[in-house]
């Protein structure tokens, strides 16, 4: 008895270093970017891991508050994000139905038509999108981010939500049916409540891409009026060197909310992918 | 295998569509452009209105009689508080100070992000109004070949003192299109403490700087912090050395290009001569992976004992963030001749890179003119930007000198008022961007030794061709 305790304990403590190790290893960056954050840009360039700053220097983040018009563009990537979101799990559940569940002619091939999206590199989009914008007069506009957002991250919502609502069983329909449900009161009350872990999975997935994107933004806007945080980083480039400690504190207020984010919807997260990954 | 086939098919189908789209969209281009050409300024003027609607309301009540103006400008400098971006931002709120009428909007990417999108805007109907332009042929070229630029009236700007030369790079087929922003100088900055208190010396000669080099490395400082990262820093370390062989060469080294003929033995030279300071461990270790901010930051906390850049580098001597010991410490000197060369050592690598433009459509291209001219008024960009230490202005700015220089400033001043000869823009950038491309990737492969001197010549020359 007293032994198998004893393995056992040995075993749980090889197993917490391990999980130690890949915390650190995760949460490190994050550490190190609010360290780098608090010292000035002079200090940045050490041979050491981590700095400790002469002097904390709050006025980092201030700058990067106020110079960085911070509050402008985290309003911008807030709305542009969470409707993007909207819109991609909403698309996703309704078009994976569509090709799950309902037997039409092109149903195959609609699926690999959506899914091939997956395929397409942002940068070979970026001319063609925005001669488009350009003639329907889109650019600038809320539109010019939303659209390419929602395109972009929809394969790949729906590649899950496919494979999640396929290990859904099918009986539970056939009731509904039985009842008397249309089609969109079993959309609406009996899969998306079962569909909860995989709509995390695909709201974080779309979220966390979408945060930091910077290409398609730079290229569809050209006013302050949509831009997002990641534009704030640009207003401390300079043109050789750059303001780096204010650069990190903007770099750490941007990664907060994708933090918060991440906490709030982690515990469905590794559920949807392993339950979405085991499809039946 | 039925799936494959229409996946196949589904590619193959998605690929032409792509090139369709590229196509059509490259010939409705040319076609808008050659429109705009044509059409000339009556067709601006109409379009004028629409452009301003959204200013309207902001302005009726500060200028009821001039008719409100938006200019869009877009620029590179993406940091508007400080450096040149601060002295743009300064001109331009003192001009929407002094003509209430006009305002002006700023976008600005930096470098990489601001090509990209200046594509874009090619290929769109929007261009902004006064954008940041390369006066280098690798940039401009192709940009006055697809008519995007305005033509300048050159008369406008007989008493703007610029130096003469500078605007060489922004003229094409005797037609001018910008206006250079600036005069850069390349040279060696160097701690004048550390060199003291070591009993060094500022080298007269390659071979001295090669001595140099391994006597410092015996110390175990650093000798020289270089950009190997971004490669054009090295691109033009090899450009300086051949310039202190031959002397003035600007003609020699652009028919060069022009031609791929590379056979003058000066050219191999300069790469055994560059190759040799490496080998003397003139630059840190790992330098062709240091990126711009590591190389200065070598420097400026006294671990390199010089620093190869720009003159806009300058701003070093009076930027608080350095520790006084280096800060007050700092010395320049110019790459040193080679024995058995022509050259002295004012023949300088020096050229005027960055500036402005206005574009052909501009829906308010008058106006846009009327900024530019105003921004390069001597008493504006000029004095503004030498009274900050930021950058030397391609304008003479000889009556703007307050007694309160730094001795870097000075000594880059003196510098150019007894160059020799200049080298005008380097070699990489004398070809298209492809040549850019190819020649700075050649020259960071030369400098780490992985081509040799033979092999760099051979390869730059069927990249000139």
């Amino acid at each position: 008895m007293n032994q198998v305790e004893q393995k056992f304990t040995w075993k749980r403590a090889l197993l917490y270093a391990c999980l130690l190790l890949v915390a650190v290893v995760q949460i490190f960056p994050l550490i190190w970017l609010v360290d780098f954050s608090l010292g000035s840009s002079n200090e940045m360039f050490t041979n050491g891991l981590l700095i400790i700053p002469e002097k904390i220097r709050w006025d980092n983040y201030v700058t990067a508050f106020v110079d960085g018009h911070f509050l402008h563009y985290l309003k911008n990537s807030i709305l542009v994000n969470v409707t993007a979101v909207v819109f991609v799990i909403a698309i996703s559940i309704l078009a994976a139905f569509a090709v799950t569940r309902m037997k039409w002619k092109l149903q195959g091939f609609v699926k690999t038509l959506l899914l091939m999206g997956m395929m397409i590199p942002i940068h070979a989009t970026l001319l063609p999108n925005y001669v488009i914008y350009d003639k329907l007069g889109l650019t600038d506009s809320f539109w010019a981010l939303l659209i390419p957002y929602v395109a972009f991250s929809l394969p790949q919502g729906l590649f899950l939500t496919c494979s999640f609502m396929d290990s859904i069983p099918k009986e539970l329909e056939e009731a509904a049916i039985m009842d008397g449900c249309s089609i969109y009161r079993i959309i609406g009350t009996v899969i998306t409540p079962l569909m909860k872990s995989s709509m995390a999975t695909v709201a974080i997935m779309t979220f966390l891409n979408n945060w930091n994107e910077f290409m398609m933004a730079s290229t569809y806007l050209s006013s302050n009026k949509w831009k997002t945080l990641p534009f704030s980083i640009l207003e401390f480039t300079g043109q050789y060197s750059s303001n780096y400690a204010v650069q990190f504190a903007v770099m750490a207020l941007t990664a907060m909310p994708a933090v918060v984010v991440y906490v709030l919807l982690n515990k469905y997260i590794t559920k949807g992918v392993a339950m979405g990954a085991v499809k039946g | 295998m039925k799936k494959k086939i229409i996946s196949l098919l589904l590619a193959a189908a998605m690929v032409c569509t792509m090139a369709a789209c590229g196509n059509s969209s490259g010939q409705e281009n040319a076609s808008s452009n050659a429109k705009a050409e044509e059409s000339g300024s009556s067709d601006a003027a109409d379009a004028v209105e629409p452009a301003d609607a959204p200013a309207l309301g902001s302005q009726e009540g500060a200028a009821a009689s001039a008719e409100p103006v938006a200019i869009k400008v877009f620029s590179n400098l993406t940091d508007r508080k400080s450096g040149q971006g601060f002295v743009e931002q300064t001109l331009f709120d003192q001009y929407m100070a002094e003509n209430p009428n006009v305002t002006i909007e700023v976008e600005a990417l930096d470098d990489e992000a601001y090509k990209t999108k200046f594509k874009a805007y090619a290929s769109g109907s929007s261009m902004p109004d006064l954008v940041n332009v390369w006066g280098q042929p690798s940039f401009l070229d192709e940009v006055i070949a697809e008519g995007l630029l305005a033509e300048l009236n050159q008369d406008d700007y007989a008493e703007y003192g610029f130096l003469s030369g500078s605007l060489d790079g922004f003229s094409k087929e005797g037609k001018l299109y910008g206006l250079p922003r600036n005069t850069d100088v390349m040279a060696f900055y160097y701690n004048k403490a550390i060199f003291e208190e070591h009993g060094w010396k500022v080298p007269q000669t390659y071979a001295q700087l090669n001595q140099l080099a391994k006597d410092i490395t015996a110390e175990g400082m650093i000798p020289c912090s270089m950009d190997g990262a971004d490669k054009w820093p090295i691109s033009i370390y090899y450009q300086d050395i051949v310039t202190k062989i031959l002397g003035d060469s600007q003609q020699d080294v652009r028919n060069s290009v022009s031609t791929g003929d590379f056979s003058n033995a000066a050219y191999k030279q300069a790469a055994e001569l560059m190759q040799e300071s490496v080998e003397a461990g003139l630059f840190q270790n790992g330098f062709e992976t240091s990126d711009y901010g590591t190389a200065q930051n070598l420097f400026t906390n006294g671990q390199a004992a010089m620093f190869y850049m720009g003159s806009w580098e300058m701003s070093m001597a009076n930027n608080e963030e350095i520790s006084p010991e280096v800060r007050d410490n700092i010395g320049i000197f110019m790459m040193p001749v080679v024995e058995g060369g022509t050259a002295q050592v004012t023949d300088i690598a020096a050229w005027n890179g960055g500036g402005y433009a206005v574009t052909q459509n501009s829906a308010v291209r008058d106006e846009a003119v009327k900024l530019l001219n105003y921004m390069f008024l001597p008493e504006n960009w000029s004095k503004i930007a030498w009274e900050n230490g930021v950058c030397m202005s391609a304008q003479n700015y000889a009556d703007f000198l307050t007694g309160e220089e730094t001795s870097v400033q000075l000594a880059f001043t003196d510098i150019i008022s007894s160059a020799a000869s200049i080298t005008g823009v380097t070699f990489n950038d004398l070809g298209d961007s492809e040549f850019k491309t190819n020649s700075e990737d050649l020259s960071a492969e030369l400098a780490i030794g992985m081509v040799s001197p033979e092999e760099f010549i051979a390869q730059l020359e069927a990249a000139a061709k």
